[in-house]
Order: C-alpha cells, then sequence, then structure tokens
C-alpha cells in the first residue's frame, strides 16, 4: 500500500465570459486521474503541455483547488473543507520548474531556505543558521552563500537552492515539475544526478513531472502517460518501453530521438509502423471526443487506456 | 451605474443632513414664534425618520426640485440652470482647446521625437504637468488680464450689453478666452504625452514596418496607419477628461471670477447656502458617473478586442 | 559522459547593488535629478530648522502700521493686507505644506498598499467587492466632496483636514498595487512560499510586499508631488488651512482679491514659485526613482 493515494482526481478551471462574468464552461485540465505512491519509489508523470500533468502536481500540494476525488494521506483525507489540501505541506513538498522565478529575488538564501523551517520548527536564529548551512552544505553549495540574494548564482546553483528548501522539513514525497528544463543542457544531468543522490539518502520519494520521456526513462522505476486530462497508460518503466500499447504512448516512444547512426533504418520504420497505426486506428483508442478510455489492466503492473472489451 | 448612483445620492443626502440648518432655515423670519416653526418642520416632513426624508429628497430632486436657496431667494433648479449654461460653454470650449492643441502637439513630438521640436514640447508638458492648474490660472490672469489688459478679468459678459445682440455673444466669448486657454493648456498636457508615447510606440511595431516596406509614402502611412491607432485611444479618454474639467471649473471660475457653477459653489459654501452646495456636489456626481460610463462606451466601440458581443 | 557530483561550478562573485544603491546611482547620474533632491533637502532643512526660531504668533499677529508694504525696508519681501510678515509666512507655510502633503502621502500610501494587496492576493468575490468600492470613490467629485468635508466637519484641525484629504486620495495607490499584487501572486515564488506552509498574510507582507516596494516608492513620490499641489489649492480656495495657520496655498489665496494681484505682487509670486519648484522637483527625483526602478527590471 502506498501512502499517498488519489482517486478519481478532477480539477476543473471555470471559464467565465460575458456582461456579468458569468461561468460559461468548464477546462478539464485534470479529468478523473486515479494512482498510488509507495515510499522510496520514483514515479514519472509524462505528457504534452496542456495535459494536465503539472495541474496534477499543483493539487496534490494544494495550489490547485481540487473539483472532484480524494486525496488520502496515510489513510486520512487530506482535503480540507473547500476540497484545498490541509496539512500535507510538511511530508510533500515541490521543486518548481523555473529556478529563476521561484526563489524570492528580495531574500537572501538564508531567508529562503530558512522559511519552511520557521513556518514549522520552532528553533532560535542560531539553529536556524546551522541547519540552513548544512542543507546548502548537502545540495553541495558553500556555506558562505547564505547571506547572498538569488540572481548571484547560476541556474544549476538556484535549482540547488530550490532543493535544499524543498528538503528542509525532511519531507517524504518531492513532487518536481520539469526541475531540469530551465536548465542549460550541461548542467541538467549535473542536477538531476545529483537529485538522485539525495534520494538515496534521504529516502525520499520522487514525482517527476515532464515532457521528456528521455529525461523520465533515466530517473523514473513508474511512469505515467497523461493526455487531455486522462492517463492513458500507467506501469513500469519496462512495461512502458518494452511493451507499449496505446497509440500515444507508442508515438512518444518512436519520437525519442537515437544518436546511433546503425540504428537509423530501424528507427524510420518503426516510426512508420506507428504512424500508420495511428492514422487507421485511432478511433479504437480515443472516443468520439478525442478523450481517452478508463484504464484496463492487462498486467499486474500495467494499465492501458482501451474500451471496455464487449 | 445604477449601484454608483444611489450610493453617490446617499452620500450626499447624509453630508446634508450633516449640515447646519435645514430648508426651513433662511426662508423664515427668525422673529416668528417657535412653534409655528415646528409646525411647518412637520407638515414638510422634516420631523420623520430619515429613510423616509431620503425617499422624500429622491423623489423631489427626480422632479426638478432641488430645494430654495436663501442667498438669491430664489429655486435652486432655476439658479443652477442659469449658471449652469456658463460652465457648458466654458467646458465646451476648454474641450476643443485641448484637443486643438493635444493632437498637432502629440503628433508632431511623437512622429519627429529626439530632435528639437520634441525637447521643447516635452519640456512644456513636463512643467505642465508639475504646475498646479490655479497657479498657472492666476498667472495667465496677472500677465494677460491685468498687465497687458488683452482680455477682460471677471464675469462672463460685459455689464450693459442686451442679451441677443451681437455685442452681447462677442463679449461672451471675450469673457471665455483666457479662462478656457488657462484650463486647456494645462489640461492637454497628458494628452500630447500620451499621444506622443503612442505614436512613438505604434512607429516601431510590425505593421507599420510591413506597410513602409509595401512602398507606402511616409504621409499615407502616419494617415492611414499610426493615427489610426493611436488617435481612437485618445477619443475613450474623452469621458475622464470631462469629469477632470470639473475639479477646474472650481479655480477657474473662482480665479476668473466666472459665474458658473464652480463658483457659485465656492460662493455658497462660504455664505452656507447648503441647498445650493447639495445640489452642485449632485450634479457633478452625477456627471463624473456619466463621464466614466461615456469613456466606457467609447472605449468598447473604439477598441474591438473589448467589444460586448 | 557526465560525471558524478563533481564540484559545480564555483560562484562568481558578482557583487548585488542593493536597490537603495540602484536607486542612489540613478540619482546622482541624473543630474537634474541631484539638484532637486539637494534643493528638497536643503529647503526642508531650512524651513523645519528655522521655524524653530521663528515667533510664530508674531507672525501671523496684525499689524495695521505695516499693511502691504513691499519688499525691502523692514520686511525682506514685504507684508500682506494684515501686516504679516511675507518671509516669515513663507517659511512657516512652506513647512505646514509639506508637513500636511507628507502625512497625506504616508496614510494613503499604508492605506493603499494594504487594500490593493489584500484586493490583488486574495481575488475572486473579495477583489470583486472591493474594486466596486474603490470605483465609487474613484468617481466622486474630489475637489468638492473636500471643501463639503471640510466646511462642515467641526473642530476642524491640521490633522482633520489631513484625514478628510486621505479619506478620498488612497485609491489611485491601491488600484496600482493590486494590479501588481495580482500578477506577484501568480508567480513562483509566491506559489513556492504557499507549498513550504507560510499563511496568505505571511505571503502577502512578507514575499509579496518586497517585490513590490519600489513601485511603492515610486508612486508616493510622485503622489507627494501631487498632495503638494492639492493642499495648496484647497487652502488657495479657503478650504484648506485655517488662516492662523499659514500654508503656501493661503499666501496665494490673497491674489484671489484683484486688488493684489494686480499690484501686490510680492504677496503672492514668491509662494506660486515656491509650490512650483517644490512639486518640480518632487517630480524630478519621482521620475528619476521611477527610471532606475525600470532599468533594474529590464536588466533582471
Amino acid at each position: 500500500m502506498g501512502f499517498l493515494e488519489i482517486k478519481d482526481l478532477k480539477v476543473h478551471f471555470p471559464i467565465r465570459a460575458g456582461l456579468f462574468n458569468r461561468v460559461v464552461g468548464h477546462v478539464k485540465a485534470v479529468d478523473g486521474v486515479s494512482f498510488t505512491i509507495e515510499e522510496g519509489k520514483t514515479y514519472g508523470l509524462v505528457g504534452e503541455s496542456g495535459s494536465g500533468k503539472t495541474t496534477t502536481g499543483r493539487a496534490i500540494i494544494g495550489l490547485n483547488d481540487v473539483t472532484s476525488g480524494s486525496i488520502t494521506y496515510e489513510g486520512k483525507s487530506a482535503l480540507g473543507k473547500n476540497k484545498s489540501i490541509l496539512n500535507t505541506h510538511k511530508d510533500v513538498q515541490m521543486i518548481f520548474q523555473d529556478p529563476y522565478s521561484s526563489l524570492n529575488p528580495k531574500k537572501r538564501v538564508l531567508d529562503i531556505i530558512a522559511e519552511p523551517l520557521r513556518n514549522y520548527e520552532n528553533l532560535s536564529k542560531q539553529e536556524v543558521r546551522r541547519r540552513v548551512e548544512e542543507l546548502l552544505d548537502k545540495v553541495g553549495l558553500s556555506p558562505e552563500s547564505i547571506f547572498k540574494y538569488p540572481h548571484e548564482f547560476s541556474g544549476g546553483q538556484r535549482q540547488r537552492i530550490g532543493v535544499a528548501r524543498a528538503i528542509a522539513l525532511k519531507p517524504k514525497l518531492i513532487i518536481a515539475d520539469e526541475p531540469v528544463s530551465a536548465l542549460d543542457v550541461s548542467v541538467q544531468a549535473q542536477v538531476l544526478n545529483f537529485m538522485q543522490d539525495l534520494q538515496k539518502e534521504l529516502n525520499l520519494t520522487y514525482l517527476f513531472i515532464g515532457h521528456d520521456l528521455g529525461v523520465i526513462k533515466h530517473l523514473c522505476d513508474n511512469i505515467a502517460i497523461m493526455y487531455k486530462g486522462r492517463y492513458v497508460e500507467q506501469g513500469t518503466k519496462a512495461d512502458i518501453f518494452n511493451n507499449p500499447q496505446h497509440i500515444y504512448t507508442k508515438r512518444l516512444i518512436a519520437a525519442i530521438p537515437d544518436i546511433e547512426p546503425a540504428n537509423r533504418a530501424k528507427q524510420l520504420k518503426y516510426r512508420q509502423e506507428v504512424q500508420a497505426e495511428y492514422e487507421h486506428a485511432s478511433d479504437e483508442y480515443f472516443d468520439n471526443e478525442g478523450l481517452a478510455y478508463g484504464l484496463q489492466p492487462i498486467s499486474d503492473t500495467h494499465l492501458v487506456a482501451l474500451p471496455e472489451k464487449g | 451605474m445604477i449601484p454608483q448612483m444611489i450610493l453617490l445620492s446617499i452620500l450626499i443626502f447624509i453630508v446634508a443632513q450633516m449640515m447646519p440648518g435645514d430648508a426651513l432655515t433662511g426662508i423664515i423670519d427668525p422673529n416668528i414664534d417657535p412653534a409655528a416653526i415646528e409646525a411647518q418642520r412637520e407638515a414638510l416632513g422634516l420631523n420623520n425618520p430619515w429613510h423616509i426624508q431620503y425617499i422624500d429628497w429622491v423623489n423631489a430632486t427626480l422632479h426638478g426640485d432641488l430645494g430654495q436657496s436663501f442667498r438669491f431667494k430664489m429655486p435652486v433648479t432655476e439658479l443652477v440652470g442659469q449658471r449652469l449654461v456658463n460652465t457648458v460653454w466654458l467646458g465646451l470650449v476648454t474641450l476643443i482647446f485641448t484637443y486643438l492643441i493635444a493632437v498637432p502637439l502629440g503628433i508632431t513630438s511623437g512622429r519627429y521625437n529626439d530632435t528639437w521640436l520634441d525637447q521643447g514640447i516635452t519640456t512644456y508638458t513636463y512643467i505642465g504637468f508639475a504646475i498646479p492648474l490655479f497657479i498657472f490660472g492666476l498667472v495667465m490672469l496677472w500677465v494677460f488680464g491685468f498687465k497687458l489688459s488683452w482680455f477682460p478679468t471677471n464675469g462672463s459678459v460685459a455689464p450693459g450689453t442686451e442679451p441677443g445682440t451681437m455685442a452681447f455673444v462677442l463679449s461672451k466669448i471675450k469673457h471665455l478666452l483666457l479662462p478656457a486657454l488657462s484650463m486647456a493648456l494645462i489640461a492637454t498636457v497628458s494628452t500630447v504625452q500620451y499621444l506622443r508615447s503612442e505614436i512613438i510606440d505604434t512607429k516601431q511595431k510590425d505593421f507599420i514596418v510591413t506597410a513602409r516596406a509595401k512602398g507606402a509614402s511616409e504621409q499615407r502611412v502616419y494617415n492611414r496607419h499610426i493615427l489610426r491607432n493611436s488617435l481612437l485611444p485618445i477619443a475613450a479618454f474623452f469621458g475622464f477628461e470631462l469629469t477632470g474639467l470639473i475639479g477646474g471649473t472650481v479655480f477657474i471660475e473662482t480665479i476668473f471670477n466666472y459665474p458658473g457653477m464652480g463658483l457659485l459653489f465656492i460662493d455658497s459654501i462660504t455664505q452656507r447656502d447648503y441647498s445650493v452646495v447639495t445640489s452642485v456636489v449632485l450634479l457633478f456626481g452625477i456627471a463624473s458617473i456619466l463621464g466614466a460610463l461615456l469613456s466606457d462606451i467609447i472605449l468598447s466601440i473604439v477598441d474591438p478586442r473589448i467589444r460586448i458581443k | 559522459m557526465e560525471m558524478r557530483n563533481e564540484n559545480i561550478d564555483i560562484p562568481k562573485p558578482i557583487k548585488s547593488p542593493s536597490t537603495i544603491k540602484i536607486i542612489w546611482r540613478e540619482l546622482v547620474r541624473d543630474k537634474l535629478a541631484l539638484v532637486s533632491l539637494i534643493f528638497l533637502v536643503l529647503i526642508t532643512a531650512f524651513v523645519y530648522g528655522i521655524a524653530l526660531f521663528l515667533d510664530k504668533s508674531e507672525i501671523v499677529t496684525v499689524d495695521l502700521f505695516a499693511i502691504n508694504e513691499p519688499p525691502g525696508g523692514e520686511f525682506i519681501l514685504g507684508t500682506d493686507y494684515g501686516g504679516r510678515d511675507i518671509f516669515g509666512q513663507l517659511i512657516i507655510g512652506t513647512r505646514n505644506s509639506l508637513s500636511v502633503a507628507i502625512l497625506v502621502t504616508l496614510m494613503t500610501g499604508v492605506i493603499g498598499v494594504v487594500y490593493g494587496l489584500v484586493s490583488g492576493y486574495i481575488g475572486g468575490t473579495v477583489d470583486n467587492i472591493m474594486m466596486r468600492i474603490l470605483d465609487f470613490f474613484l468617481i466622486l467629485p474630489f475637489l468638492m466632496i473636500v471643501i463639503v468635508f471640510v466646511a462642515i466637519v467641526p473642530k476642524y484641525t491640521v490633522f482633520s483636514f489631513s484625514l478628510i484629504m486621505t479619506a478620498f486620495l488612497w485609491m489611485g495607490i491601491a488600484r496600482m498595487i493590486r494590479s501588481k499584487a495580482l500578477q506577484e501572486k501568480e508567480l513562483d515564488y509566491a506559489q513556492a512560499s504557499r507549498t513550504l506552509g507560510s499563511s496568505n498574510l505571511k505571503v502577502m507582507f512578507r514575499q509579496v510586499l518586497p517585490n513590490i516596494s519600489s513601485l511603492i516608492i515610486v508612486t508616493m513620490t510622485l503622489n507627494l508631488a501631487a498632495n503638494i499641489g492639492l493642499e495648496s489649492g484647497l487652502s488657495f480656495l479657503g478650504f484648506g488651512f485655517p488662516e492662523s495657520t499659514p500654508s503656501l496655498g493661503t499666501l496665494l489665496g490673497y491674489a484671489r482679491n484683484p486688488q493684489t494681484l494686480e499690484f501686490r505682487w510680492w504677496i503672492w509670486v514668491p509662494a506660486a514659485v515656491l509650490i512650483l519648484v517644490l512639486m518640480l522637483s518632487v517630480n524630478n527625483v519621482g521620475q528619476a526613482l521611477k527610471r532606475a526602478t525600470d532599468a533594474r527590471q529590464r536588466r533582471g
């Protein structure tokens, strides 16, 4: 059993228009998503922009209000009265996509990293400072940086500050929303590897949100593919990459570039196959609104969105 | 707009209640027996609870009854009617001057930006932005009214001219020019600044570059493309311009002793003629609301992006 | 291919200039603004300093033997219709005008910032209602309403005058702060702060507020100039300070008498020049601040 269970999560945003700002419709950003998160594992959530992957993450941490569905944390509902998240902030933390905007430009590193400590733990000034220095050391920054401002750091360093802030409260789950996509390619791997090292050290659970299957493949044990607010396929890394079932997943995998010239012909052939299947069989995978069907299990770990048999 | 009108009327009603005296003050001879006054008050409904008095007041106002002015011994409606004409003329001429000054200056400044001509105009707007209207008005009156004697220094028409004659009309215009010009020279500043930055912005946009690339003449680029885009927003400020005039008339009419609503307001409040004060504030309040509404309407006509379908 | 746990790029010690330093640098570079600032500091120090030694009651006492004296002689800048020393009135008037303008600017600033921040940050229905209220205040004919209140308030003092002005002047800054808060709250740093367990109040005042501080400083400086003008305008009409407390506007108010305007320029011209120079100077400083903060945004 996982410690965090999400059942039939829906996040709908109202569309307002007209003279009196009436609600004229809804954007179904997340439309019935269920999954379970177990301790110590790494999950990947993949989808194109607008697929609802970021909204899912933000709903779990409480930045977007949940329209319906349940989020259960250690057996207890984490949803408050008005469907916003309560009391999980200490154990669930987030790393933001853009290290340039996620750190308050007017605050010193000390104040940025100390913010969660000051909110949850009653520490003296010296203790806070010592903890911040420990955290900086852990993420590989020199303790002298505590009196600097964010703009004095490079993107990679800033993201490390973001990580230090996220692990300050020793959380169980860290939601990382495309943590490296705003960084130079040269430092992306650096930051990812360092996050993996931290995971082992602190027994963290990660939920990686991204659009890059290559990165997700490198990191995650479990992968879910999202399309237009719904899951289309969910399974272990092997399930998804060796035995993709849904046409959308197949197309994503076919699109991963391969730098080995020897495979070029094979790769091209695979792409053409997938394209052919997509062109004549896409009706079998999407309902008449163009949305994915409900998930059907095809093995213990592997779920695919297919029309119900019969 | 309707809620704003209601709120405004309530606010003014409360203010009117706070003012010393009531509808009877000033009408009644102080030697009359207090009991008779009390009876009169009762008959006029002045002892009713406030909400009934409020409804009575709104009712009377809607029927054009604004009460009596004790200073002029005449109905406020009539008094305001006389003064309003003068203020409307003053406002109209000011607006004409404002746009007559703003459009050429703004276009010149924007089209030939960073030339000495533009620098001159920018300096003017910079100072005009900082100088308070009443100081400018005083200086204008001092220089052109008293020192150079080009314009009359007070009133709205020369005494003794017969209404309806040509001399009367000319005298009216002569009395209008200096106050209107003073107000316009200050009021126009923000429009000039806006027009200038709008034109400078527009002329760097891609569609202007395209128009030039297609070989449109400079004249055509300005007349057909840039001005159309830059002048329309100015139209939308028209309503706010009206609102801005209201404060201006109070100063300008006081300085030039021009018998309009602004001067009436100041005189009435100094002389404690409160029924007039209440009416003037109410009228100007409604004018402000209508001005803002007008701006919204023009804006929605002019700007296709916010047009209501 | 890549190395694990390699040393991250060594932090380059870019000295980050603080906001105050940037503003200061911009002021010094802008000669006009610098001169304005020096002038403002000097005149403020002068009027507040010398007002300590001036005998205020002597200045406002009517002296019938020295009515309307031209400048020179016993009185440097002459006297008014009551034989009162113009120079002394200028000093005290400048001090009073500045005091009220500063007080009103601070009060409208505090109200506007809190109102705008709450409205913009909370959003939704609360924002809607708060903005409707603001729109109503905005639409009132400011000058007339203030004059009416000045006329009917019992026990009228300089402080109640400031309160009346504040009551009808807080909307501009509130609206500006609100639209800025609307943008800022969507930025990641504010969102991050919420995930770290900070309450809405903390996010508003500890995270968002520092990020809009430069906007607040610029707006308040420009407001100060406008308030000097408004105060003297109201005093000019006779609805500002009582005559026993001279303001720059009171001196100008004497010019409403055509005799004074035409023949006794020494009574009103110095006050007019002083108001103009004060407003221009504050404006210059404000515009320089505006440029300073804009440049910073471009660089950031």
